[in-house]
């Protein structure tokens, strides 16, 4: 079930006014909304909700066997392990088999060792890469004493709650369990923030995400000899401000739904493309995921502790693996390289170094590097990057430049480099606006943003493949 | 995140929510109403029918969805092209005791032992279809700009089908697409999303899958190919289905094929039915992996329906190697 369609619409009206309903009674209302995100996981595959259910049942065990055995050091860390395992075990078969088999049976030919292995035809699981990583914060806040094991119906609603189980943000335990505590407070809800969040995500989706897919985006990459520089380079800056418009419009829908709900999830964005180093910005874009990356894997390997190199040689590995997580493909892992070089680079020539080039020069540099990448990431493998990264010389004329994808670009890009003040100021007004007029200007934003959807329908969100 | 704003009452979220529905319902009710003509049954589209039927009754009888249709003619990236007509069919009724006379293009000359028909010059190949024809589109594309003599452009509709015509109907965007692109060759491949009911010129509407429903859907199919063959200036490859793991779209999957050679009949000539059903589900039985070049590859997606990339670009061999030998600019 895709966020912007009337299913989902119909679907979500429903549940709000039975959780409100339900919410004085926990007990009740627990049952309730665990069966209403069954119920939007299970449109996409019953059978994935039962992997979900194993998932739910194994962290829990764990989380409880390495909360008994807390004094135990020795077997906590057997209990992480193999719940972490077990976590990554499942990610991998059905993320990464595949990718892997191909890869290992191509290198036992050429060394003459025809020993195929076994292929296998498994489809994604929806979410599977958010919800395998909230249940890994989960068993490890455990056994770090952060959180102490939850009610087994708490982890489930945790890990299915459906307004971010298909794709995130990463919220984490001590973030989302607290709030299952204690029922919302019907008269503390930031209505106007979550209606504003849902019009602005809708918005930045299907009216410019998809448009510029469909008009640039998709023709270019899709053959990208057949197009010269000027529409090449296009294609570029349209995915750079394509793919912030899906993910953080999925992000700001998925936030305002809780929001109505009566929960609070963490921001994920904070106008990445104001960055003015690669440090910048993973504290600006997919927020969720850096920190996650940072706690989970950055500081275990060793963080900044142990020496330049070893830094390097862990910024190099976090940002390679956090590439590979995005899918199975080197096109990723490349990716994921380029933010880890310019980390690496960073880091060893120094804060104070970095910050004697002016701040514009920074930006500059910064922002198209951060465009080569999304290159890399939006090919579907590497020969169509490289040729991509070819055309890219090929004077010729330009072909798909018109005023709206101009505009739709600029506009996402330049909104980003403005003061925040007065744009917040704008946002704060609509937030406090009566109720009476929210319905209505969400209305008309539904209206409008329909209007400009083909006949095919909304694409699915980028970020649900991953 | 942080909060800043006003804090409201629970009841008052409803309230929002509530607004805004009713005004979605009177100003987008028939919206619903065909979303969930197009789905495929269950309680999804059950649940969206008892929701679209009154908002589509009160919709139709108010002005207000004048104005969202108003902005979606003006918005909307795409013609209208909703709406099947019912095409006359070519059984009994349409003509008792007349019989058609056959056309010559249902004659592929080399059958006859003729010289066959020189196409003329390739300049430019449409791959169109829905789902299925990604990512074989973008892999023919590819391939002709390699080439350089020919000009490949993609054209696909995901989620749409010939027998799923509420917002998209296939027959009228054929005539849109050779009008507006004139291509030399066709490539189509369609079916992803079929069975649904088709209307029939006696204003009934056929369920799927038997045969008076496959006679509709071979009559629509061939619409399109006659309008594909541009009265044989150009040539079409029309690809068959690979059968689907599941056995509920088997079954159509199978009665679209068996659809598609009778339409194909009509135009020997200039049709090519390329038959993906053999090639990628041979002895009728759904696989993921065929043996390439002795290896053992996988090349169907996992959702047993789409061919994967190794897929596609098998099936762009024998759609170029099939085109090579009609048109001598691609040998």
């Amino acid at each position: 079930m895709v966020f912007p369609t009337f299913e989902f619409a119909v679907f979500f009206v429903a549940v709000l006014a039975l959780s409100w309903a339900l919410m004085p009674r926990p007990g009740v209302w627990k049952p309730f909304i665990l069966g209403a995100s069954g119920l939007f996981y299970a449109a996409a595959s019953w059978r994935w909700l039962l992997l979900l259910a194993a998932v739910v049942l194994v962290n829990q065990a764990c989380a409880v066997l390495v909360h008994r055995h807390r004094a135990d050091e020795r077997r906590r860390r057997q209990i992480i392990t193999l719940a972490v395992a077990l976590d990554l075990g499942l990610l991998g078969l059905y993320k990464y088999y595949g990718f892997f088999v191909e890869e290992l049976n191509g290198v036992l030919d050429v060394v003459g060792l025809g020993f195929p292995l076994p292929l296998l035809s498994l489809a994604l699981p929806v979410g599977i890469s958010f919800f395998i990583f909230q249940a890994i914060s989960y068993v490890v806040d455990v056994a770090r004493g952060l959180v102490t094991p939850a009610r087994t119906i708490d982890l489930a609603i945790y890990l299915s709650f459906f307004p971010h189980l298909v794709a995130g943000p990463i919220v984490r335990a001590r973030e989302f369990l607290p709030q299952l505590e204690t029922p919302r407070d019907p008269r503390n809800v930031a209505v106007g923030t979550g209606v504003v969040l849902v019009a602005i995500g809708l918005v930045k989706k299907v009216a410019i995400a998809d448009y510029l897919a469909r008009e640039v985006v998709d023709p270019v990459f899709g053959v990208p000899q057949l197009y010269a520089s000027p529409d090449v380079a296009l294609a570029a800056y349209a995915y750079t401000a394509q793919i912030y418009c899906d993910f953080s419009g999925y992000t700001d829908i998925a936030i305002g739904l809780a929001l109505l709900m009566g929960f609070v999830f963490p921001q994920n964005f904070a106008s990445p493309y104001r960055a003015t180093s690669f440090r910048d910005f993973w504290r600006r874009w997919h927020i969720t995921l850096s920190r996650f990356l940072r706690d989970f894997l950055y500081i275990p390997l060793g963080g900044n502790r142990g020496g330049r190199a070893r830094t390097i040689r862990n910024l190099m590995l976090t940002m390679g693996l956090g590439g590979l997580w995005h899918g199975a493909a080197w096109t990723f892992v490349l990716w994921g390289g380029l933010h880890g070089a310019g980390l690496a680079a960073e880091h060893g020539l120094g804060e104070r170094r970095v910050r004697r080039v002016p701040a514009w020069l920074r930006w500059l540099v910064v922002f198209h590097l951060v465009v080569l990448g999304w290159i890399l990431f939006r090919s579907p493998d590497l020969d169509v990057a490289g040729t991509f990264l070819a055309q890219l010389a090929e004077p010729g004329s330009a072909t798909l430049w018109s005023a709206p994808v101009l505009v739709a670009i600029v506009t996402v890009i330049g909104l980003q480099l403005l003061p925040p003040r007065p744009l917040e100021a704008l946002r704060l007004r609509a937030e406090n606006a009566r109720p009476g007029a929210l319905g209505v200007g969400l209305a008309a934003v539904i209206l409008l943003v329909a209007a400009t959807v083909p006949g095919q329908g909304v694409p699915p969100f980028i970020y649900f493949q991953f | 995140m942080r909060v800043d704003a006003r804090r409201f009452r629970a009841r008052d979220a409803l309230v929002v929510v509530g607004i805004a529905a009713v005004l979605l319902a009177l100003f987008g009710g028939r919206g619903i109403r065909d979303e969930a003509k197009e789905m495929e049954p269950g309680l999804t589209r059950s649940t969206l029918t008892a929701i679209g039927a009154p908002t589509g009754w009160l919709a139709d009888r108010l002005p207000f969805a004048d104005v969202t249709d108003a902005l979606g003619d003006a918005l909307s990236p795409e013609d209208d092209l909703g709406e099947a007509a019912p095409v006359a069919s070519s059984g009994p009724a349409a003509g008792a005791d007349t019989t058609a006379p056959v056309d010559p293009a249902a004659f592929d000359p080399a059958s006859i032992g003729a010289t066959p028909t020189e196409p003329p010059e390739l300049r430019k190949v449409l791959v169109t279809g829905d789902s299925m024809a990604m990512p074989l589109d973008v892999e023919i594309t590819r391939r002709l700009a390699d080439g350089g003599d020919v000009r490949g452009e993609r054209d696909p509709h995901i989620g749409t089908g010939i027998s799923k015509s509420d917002l998209l109907d296939w027959v009228p965007l054929a005539a849109r697409q050779t009008r507006d692109r004139r291509p030399g060759a066709v490539v189509v491949f369609i079916g992803a999303n079929e069975g649904f009911p088709l209307p029939t010129a006696r204003g009934r509407t056929v369920e799927c899958c038997g045969a008076e429903w496959a006679a509709q859907f071979a009559t629509r199919a061939r619409q399109m190919m006659n309008t594909y063959r541009q009265g044989g200036r150009a040539r079409v490859y029309w690809l068959t289905l690979p059968l689907p793991r599941d056995a509920e779209r088997r079954r159509i999957a199978q009665v679209v094929n068996a659809a598609l050679r009778v339409a194909a009949e009509a135009y020997r000539a200039h049709v090519r039915l390329l038959d993906m059903e053999r090639v990628f589900t041979p002895a009728r039985r759904f696989r993921g992996t065929l043996s390439i070049s002795g290896r053992e590859t996988v090349v169907r997606e996992a959702d047993g329906i789409h061919l994967n990339d190794t897929g596609a670009k098998l099936a762009a061999d024998l759609v170029l190697a099939r085109m090579a030998r009609d048109f001598a600019v691609l040998r």
